[in-house]
C-alpha cells in the first residue's frame, strides 16, 4: 500500500469502448477509476463521491459534455474539480474557448496520445491530493488556534482568580489593620506614625499593582456584571496608565451577551488599545460598540496615529512582525462567525469588528 | 441595644480582620458570618442583622445579586459592599441592587466612619426590624 491516498477519477463517455481505452491508459496511475456512460450517471457519481478529475467526451446524447460542465460549475462543492474534455469533433478554436470558459483545464483531441493523457491526469490528481492535504492542515490549524485562544482565556481567568483569592485578602487585611493602627496615632510617637503612614501608602501601591495585573489578565466585572462595565473600567485604567485619552461610546441596549462573545469582544478591544499604545503614537483613541443590525454588533476602535506599516501599498496587517494580535483577533471573530476590517492611513487606524449575536438587540425600556 | 453585623466574605482572613475592626466598637457585635451568597441569605433571614458587610466576588452568586435578594426582603437594612474592585460602574450596579455604600478593600480605612454615618446619629436606634437575640451563627 502506498502512503498517499487514492483520488477518484471520473471518466464519462457514451461509448463503452472508449471508456475501456481510457481505463487502460490511466490504470498505471493507481488511482480509483470510475466509469459513467452518460451525463446523468456522471452527476450521480459527482454527488456521491469526491471527484478529483473528470475526463469527458464532448458529444454525448441527451446531456452533452458542455452542458454537464455547466452543471458541475454551478455547484459550489464542485468548483475545484479539474475537467478535461476529449473530442473527435468540435475542434475549432471557438470550441476550445467554449470549453475553457466552462472551466475546463484542458481540451484534448482524438486520437489521444496515451502518455500525454496519463501525464495530464496525473498532474491534476496530485494537485487535488495536495489541495486536500492543505485543507485538512488548515482546518487542524484553525481548530488548534481556537483551542489555544480558549485555553489562554481560561488560564488568564484562573491566574486572575488566584491573585484575587490569595493576595487580595492579604492586602485587605493589611489595609484594615493599618486602619486600626491609624486610629491610635495619638498613642504612637511621630516617627512610628510616619512609618505607619508609609506602610499605608505601600499597601495601597501594592494593591494597585496587583489589581492592574489581575484586571489585565481577566477583567473581574466581565463575568459578574457584563461586557460594557468591564470595557469602561478597562478603558479608564488604560487611559491612566498610557496617557492616551480614550473616548468610550457604548450602546446600553447591548446588555449581556454569551460568555464567549463577551470575552472575545473584550479581548479585541484590549488588543486594539494595546496596539494604539505600542505602535500608533496616537494620543487619543475611541471605542464604539453598537448594534449595526438587529443581530449584528459592531465594535470599532479608532486612533489618530501614524497608521500601520505598509508592504507594497498593502497594510501589513497579517505580517508576522505585528505579533499575533491581529491574527488572534481574526481567529476569535472567525470562531464567532464575524469579520474584521482594518482601515489604515497616515491619519490613523480604524479597526472594525462585526460580531453576530443570536438575540436581537432591542432598546432598553 | 448593640448593632449586629452579618459579615460575608469567602476569605477567612478578611472576615477575621473585619471582626477586629468592627468589634473595636463596644456597641457593635458580629452576629453571623458566611463565606458565600447562599449561606449569607440563609443567615440574613434567620438572624435579622442590622448591617451587612458583603464581599463582591464569591463562589456562587456574587455580592450584588446577594444584596438584591436581601433588600427585596428587608430594604431598610444597610448593606455595605466590601470589594477589591471598587469602580464607578460597580457602584452604580451596587446602588441599583440596594447597596448603600461601596468600600474598597485596598483602602478600608473609611469603613468605620461610613458605617457610623449609615447608622445615623449616635444613640439613635438602628434602622432594622428584628430584635431576636442573635447567637454566633456560622456557616461556610
Amino acid at each position: 500500500m502506498r502512503e498517499q491516498e487514492k483520488v477518484n477519477i471520473l471518466m464519462v463517455d457514451d461509448q463503452p469502448g472508449k471508456l475501456l481505452t481510457y481505463e487502460a491508459i490511466l490504470n498505471e496511475l493507481d488511482e480509483n477509476l470510475i466509469k459513467a456512460r452518460s451525463g446523468k450517471e456522471a452527476l450521480d457519481h459527482l454527488l456521491r463521491t469526491d471527484i478529483a478529475v473528470v475526463l469527458m467526451d464532448v458529444s454525448m446524447p441527451e446531456l452533452d459534455g458542455f452542458q454537464l460542465a455547466d452543471m458541475i460549475r454551478q455547484h459550489p462543492r464542485f468548483q475545484k474539480i479539474a475537467i478535461i474534455f476529449i473530442s473527435a469533433v468540435h475542434l475549432t478554436d471557438l470550441d476550445r474557448l467554449n470549453a475553457y470558459q466552462r472551466g475546463a483545464v484542458d481540451y484534448i483531441s482524438v486520437p489521444v496520445v496515451p502518455e500525454l493523457l496519463r501525464a495530464k491526469v496525473r498532474v491534476f490528481a496530485d494537485l487535488h491530493r495536495k489541495t486536500q492535504q492543505l485543507e485538512t492542515l488548515n482546518r487542524d490549524l484553525r481548530s488548534l488556534s481556537a483551542r489555544l485562544l480558549a485555553m489562554q482565556d481560561e488560564e488568564r481567568r484562573r491566574i486572575a482568580r488566584d491573585l484575587h483569592d490569595s493576595i487580595g485578602p492579604l492586602i485587605a487585611a493589611l489595609s484594615m489593620n493599618n486602619g486600626m493602627l491609624a486610629q491610635q496615632t495619638k498613642k504612637l510617637g511621630p516617627e512610628v506614625a510616619d512609618v505607619l503612614q508609609q506602610n499605608n501608602q505601600l499597601v495601597e501601591q501594592l494593591s494597585k499593582d496587583i489589581r492592574t495585573i489581575s484586571h489585565l489578565l481577566h477583567p473581574p466585572l466581565l463575568d459578574e456584571i457584563g461586557l460594557l462595565p468591564a470595557i469602561k473600567m478597562f478603558a479608564e485604567g488604560f487611559a491612566e496608565r498610557s496617557s492616551v485619552k480614550v473616548d468610550v461610546e457604548l450602546s446600553p441596549e447591548i446588555g449581556r451577551l454569551p460568555p464567549n462573545v463577551e470575552i472575545s469582544v473584550f479581548r479585541i478591544v484590549q488588543e486594539c488599545l494595546t496596539n494604539v499604545y505600542r505602535h500608533s503614537g496616537s494620543k487619543t483613541a475611541s471605542i464604539k460598540i453598537a448594534p449595526s443590525q438587529e443581530k449584528l454588533l459592531t465594535v470599532q476602535v479608532r486612533d489618530e496615529g501614524k497608521g500601520m506599516p505598509r508592504t507594497n501599498g498593502v497594510p501589513a496587517s497579517a505580517a508576522s512582525n505585528h505579533g499575533v494580535g491581529l491574527s488572534g483577533m481574526r481567529e476569535r471573530l472567525r470562531e464567532l462567525g464575524g469579520t474584521l476590517e482594518i482601515k489604515s492611513s497616515e491619519n490613523g487606524t480604524t479597526v472594525i469588528a462585526a460580531v453576530p449575536v443570536a438575540k436581537p438587540m432591542v432598546k432598553n425600556v | 441595644m448593640r448593632t449586629r453585623f452579618l459579615i460575608v466574605d469567602d476569605s477567612e482572613l478578611v472576615r477575621k480582620s473585619l471582626r477586629t475592626v468592627l468589634q473595636a466598637n463596644p456597641d457593635w457585635e458580629i452576629c453571623g458570618e458566611a463565606a458565600d451568597g447562599e449561606a449569607a441569605l440563609k443567615l440574613f433571614s434567620e438572624l435579622h442583622p442590622n448591617v451587612v458587610i458583603l464581599d463582591f466576588q464569591m463562589p456562587g452568586i456574587n455580592g450584588i445579586e446577594t444584596a438584591r435578594r436581601m433588600s427585596a426582603v428587608a430594604p431598610a437594612v444597610p448593606i455595605v459592599l466590601f470589594t477589591q474592585h471598587a469602580s464607578p460602574d460597580l457602584e452604580r450596579h451596587a446602588r441599583e441592587a440596594g447597596i448603600r455604600s461601596v468600600v474598597s478593600k485596598t483602602n478600608a480605612f473609611p469603613m468605620v466612619g461610613m458605617i457610623e454615618a449609615l447608622l445615623g446619629p449616635a444613640g439613635s436606634e438602628p434602622a432594622a426590624e428584628g430584635s431576636a437575640d442573635c447567637g454566633k451563627g456560622q456557616t461556610g
